[in-house]
């Protein structure tokens, strides 16, 4: 076989000589903004007649409920504009993946979908998130994550829609002080799934801890425990005067239900991503009405007319599909894309630069109340603060009715996100 | 060896040994298929995804073949191959990365950071050698899982290491001589593609993935290897021939593990991340991780290590493939609300693979390989008199 070896090395050699032949060098191959229709400077995903957003969504993994919903949202907002004639004289299109809420199968998607897109206008997950970071930063494009960490505020490629976990629970923990079912001094109890999600979420709780003097019992789990009864049973010997969770939906079934089972029967506050609608058909549902959801984005069947339009749209479009959260997140994610490339077509440059220098001179987006007024010419800040606070309702669409309106805490005010300057 | 029983007759000269005859043609296939995997940046050109799954690829075929070589060679069933990826990935990062706020990092060139991972995880193999020593077959696999929830603990717990399940820690930008594996501006072109950071990426994991391949077949086809099968086949008889069976299996698990150490190295690199698993069943270093492995093993034919090259094809690029298909081509369109996806199906695909080739080819795909380039076999060899014919048990034919 060694000569034979040799013979492989040797071609290879030939082979490998030849392709060096044909080296040269990029430097000469710059490629520059043009200026397409109307004088707009464009580079990548905008044509004189489209601009192509990217959705990195979720159809088949472990979110794939509340994935449909995003996915819809974006659609429905995209069909609205489309239908109200477009932004700068051109067409909105979507082009939709599904990832399966995998880092992985993300890496290899993304590649394919970058040159054909401006931005993206969801990126659902934050494992591919975390993952598509240098990504994004290298390649100076701007995504609305559906995943809403302070922690990923450092990259300047993230256009957060909506307020964070922290801030969520913050402004939650404040409406139950404010209901009397909370009190200085209380103890409370906080379960968390290690993790961008839960981990964020439990800085809100000790930050409200702090300022009124509360004592929390932390409890962290993965993603995969399912039985939170022992936890409960813990928390209850504590003491607990309100039980915090930022947990997937099934596991809050379970603590919800061990709520009631031992008697503890506190309040129980979670978020968007706690509450599911189909918990609502789980044997947990009786213990359900103890949850109040602090979210960002309205409940479904909030009264906010914005929120009422767009959700009659929805059922009308997806007569079939799961009723959840999702559809107004999605659609309110399209909404500041609009501004901000309303913003860049007015300074004349829809290029990835010109919408990442349009995004930061944003002070005040308005969404028709899906979210509260957003600013976002502090990076590393959260845009906004506000939240919709929701309680768990069988009779209502999506599971759950609005309880307090859109209103931002005094103490989620002075809340300095981790990457705030 | 049977010419030593077989005393040729003086009056012929010995038969020329027809092992000795070059087959050119497989010669030939073989510079061809390298040349082709070099110029692969090119011949793909600016779909820079079809890369990235072919370097997907390289990474199960690297991980495959450290895992075959225990399973298939040695004998011993293991489930712990992605505990040992995320200590790859963790060591590169940890070694070669700078330190931060509340990250370890030893700043050491990323080269040294790249061996350095393979000898950690290498060692930690070591560590694990008397539980792997004591145990066999399903008792072994079950002992080895542990490592997995080891792992999913010491991830989330070790933050200053791992960067936490939050966000994780970027790995260290590869660099070999000053000369980085990241985007440039200029960048060098071969046949007017531009030779960027994961062109850059494919060349490092081939010359990785062909280093590994050479060593693994070294390995089978020399004195290590016949003690590893000496070892599956009958610990008391390798033992008398001399073989110092704790030893052997030691060495088999040592060798495996530092192979998962360097398929770590290489998914840090690829994924430009280091970050530990949220939970043990889905990620990068989870449960799933364990049984892609054991099925790439399985369905390339265990102990084979061409096999495992496909075997990863077929794991780690099949499910890769038909996501970027389905989004050029439109394939499952209708998949809106569930239904039949490109994630679903290339999982029927990999599943059906398995059953197939534990019911009708438990060689796997490189005992049909064999089959199919009509090499002439030796005739079956029963493992004893009257015993079961053992052609499946692969490379034990030198030429394999």
């Amino acid at each position: 076989m060694i000569p034979g070896r040799r013979a492989a090395v040797l071609a290879a050699a030939l082979a490998s000589t030849l392709v060096l032949a044909a080296c040269g060098s990029t430097a000469d191959q710059q490629p520059a903004g043009e200026a397409g229709a109307g004088g707009v400077k464009t580079d990548k995903g905008v044509t004189d007649t489209t601009i192509t957003l990217g959705v990195m969504g979720d159809n088949t993994g472990p979110f794939k409920n509340l994935g449909a919903g995003l996915n819809a949202g974006n659609q429905l907002w995209a069909d609205d504009v489309n239908a109200a004639g477009g932004i700068c004289g051109r067409q909105i299109q979507l082009e939709v993946v599904d990832h399966g809420y995998k880092a992985d199968t993300a890496k290899t998607l993304y590649p394919q979908l970058e040159p054909k897109v401006l931005g993206m206008v969801q990126l659902l997950g934050s494992p591919v998130l975390a993952a598509l970071k240098q990504n994004l930063i290298d390649d100076n494009l701007l995504a609305a994550p559906a995943s809403w960490s302070s922690e990923v505020l450092n990259n300047p490629s993230i256009m957060m829609i909506g307020t964070t976990y922290d801030l969520e629970i913050v402004n939650g923990l404040a409406y139950l002080q404010q209901q009397g079912l909370l009190a200085d001094g209380d103890k409370i109890g906080h379960i968390y799934i290690d993790g961008e999600y839960g981990g964020n979420g439990l800085k809100g709780s000790q930050y409200y801890a702090e300022q009124h003097g509360l004592t929390i019992t932390e409890a962290k789990i993965t993603s995969t425990d399912n039985d939170l009864t022992g936890i409960v049973t813990g928390m209850r010997g504590e003491g607990i005067k309100v039980l915090v969770l930022t947990t997937t939906p099934s596991q809050s079934a379970s603590a919800l239900a061990a709520n009631q089972a031992l008697g503890l029967n506190v309040p129980v506050l979670g978020n968007n991503p706690t509450f599911d609608p189909a918990l609502l058909d789980s044997p947990a549902a009786g213990a359900l009405g103890a949850l109040y959801v602090a979210a960002s984005s309205p409940p479904f069947s909030s009264e906010t007319p914005k929120a009422v339009e767009v959700a009659n749209e929805y059922k009308q479009k997806y007569p079939s599909a799961p009723v959840n959260a999702g559809v107004h997140t999605g659609y309110v994610e399209g909404m500041v894309w609009q501004a901000v490339l309303e913003k860049a077509c007015e300074a004349g440059d829809l290029s990835r630069a010109g919408v990442a220098t349009a995004l930061t001179t944003l002070t005040s987006v308005k969404t028709d109340d899906l979210v509260t007024e957003l600013d976002y010419s502090s990076p590393g800040a959260p845009p906004t603060r506000g939240v919709y606070i929701a309680k768990v309702d069988p009779a209502a669409e999506g599971g759950l009715t609005e309880v307090a309106p859109l209103f931002t805490a005094s103490e989620a005010e002075g809340y300095k996100a981790p990457y705030q300057q | 060896m049977s010419d030593t029983l077989v005393k040729p007759s003086s009056a012929q000269p010995a038969p020329a040994a027809p092992k000795r005859r070059r087959n050119w043609l497989a010669i030939a296939a073989t510079a061809v298929g390298l040349v082709l995997l070099v110029l692969l940046p090119v011949i793909i050109g600016t779909e820079v995804a079809y890369l990235k799954v072919a370097q997907y690829i390289l990474i199960g075929a690297v991980g495959g073949i450290g895992l075959t070589l225990l399973v298939g060679q040695a004998g011993q069933l293991s489930l712990a191959h992605p505990f040992f990826l995320l200590v790859g990935a963790v060591s590169y990062a940890v070694l070669s990365g700078e330190a931060e706020a509340d990250l370890v990092g030893l700043g050491l060139p990323p080269v040294i950071g790249l061996i350095g991972a393979v000898a950690v995880s290498g060692l930690l193999g070591l560590a694990f050698a008397p539980v792997a020593g004591r145990l066999r077959g399903i008792y072994l696999g079950v002992a080895s899982l542990s490592l997995v929830f080891l792992g999913l603990w010491l991830g989330q717990s070790l933050e200053s290491l791992t960067g936490g399940t939050s966000s994780g820690r970027t790995p260290p930008t590869f660099e070999l001589f000053g000369f980085a594996f990241a985007n440039s501006e200029p960048a060098p072109t071969i046949l007017g593609v531009a030779i960027q950071k994961q062109q850059r990426l494919w060349f490092l994991f081939l010359a990785l993935a062909v280093i590994a391949y050479l060593l693994a077949r070294g390995a089978v086809r020399s004195r290590i290897g016949r003690a590893w099968r000496a070892v599956r086949d009958n610990e008391a008889a390798a033992a008398a021939m001399g073989v110092n069976v704790t030893r052997v299996k030691a060495g088999a698990f040592v060798v495996s593990s530092a192979y998962a150490g360097l398929a770590g190295v290489m998914t840090a690199l690829w994924l430009d991340l280091v970050k530990p698993d949220e939970n043990e069943f889905t990620g990068n270093y989870s449960l799933t991780v364990a049984i892609a492995f054991l099925a790439i093993v399985i369905i390339g034919g265990l102990g084979s290590v061409p096999g495992a090259v496909f075997g990863a094809v077929v794991v780690y690029g099949l499910q890769q493939f038909f996501l970027l298909g389905a989004n050029e081509f439109g394939w499952f369109a209708d998949a809106e609300f569930g239904g039949l996806t490109a994630v679903v199906l290339s999982a029927f695909v990999y599943g059906t693979a398995v059953v197939l080739v534990v019911l009708f080819e438990p060689g796997g795909a490189a005992a049909i390989g064999r089959r199919l380039v009509g090499r002439r076999a030796p005739a079956p060899v029963p493992a004893a008199p009257g015993g079961r014919d053992t052609p499946e048990r692969n490379d034990d034919d030198p030429r394999a």
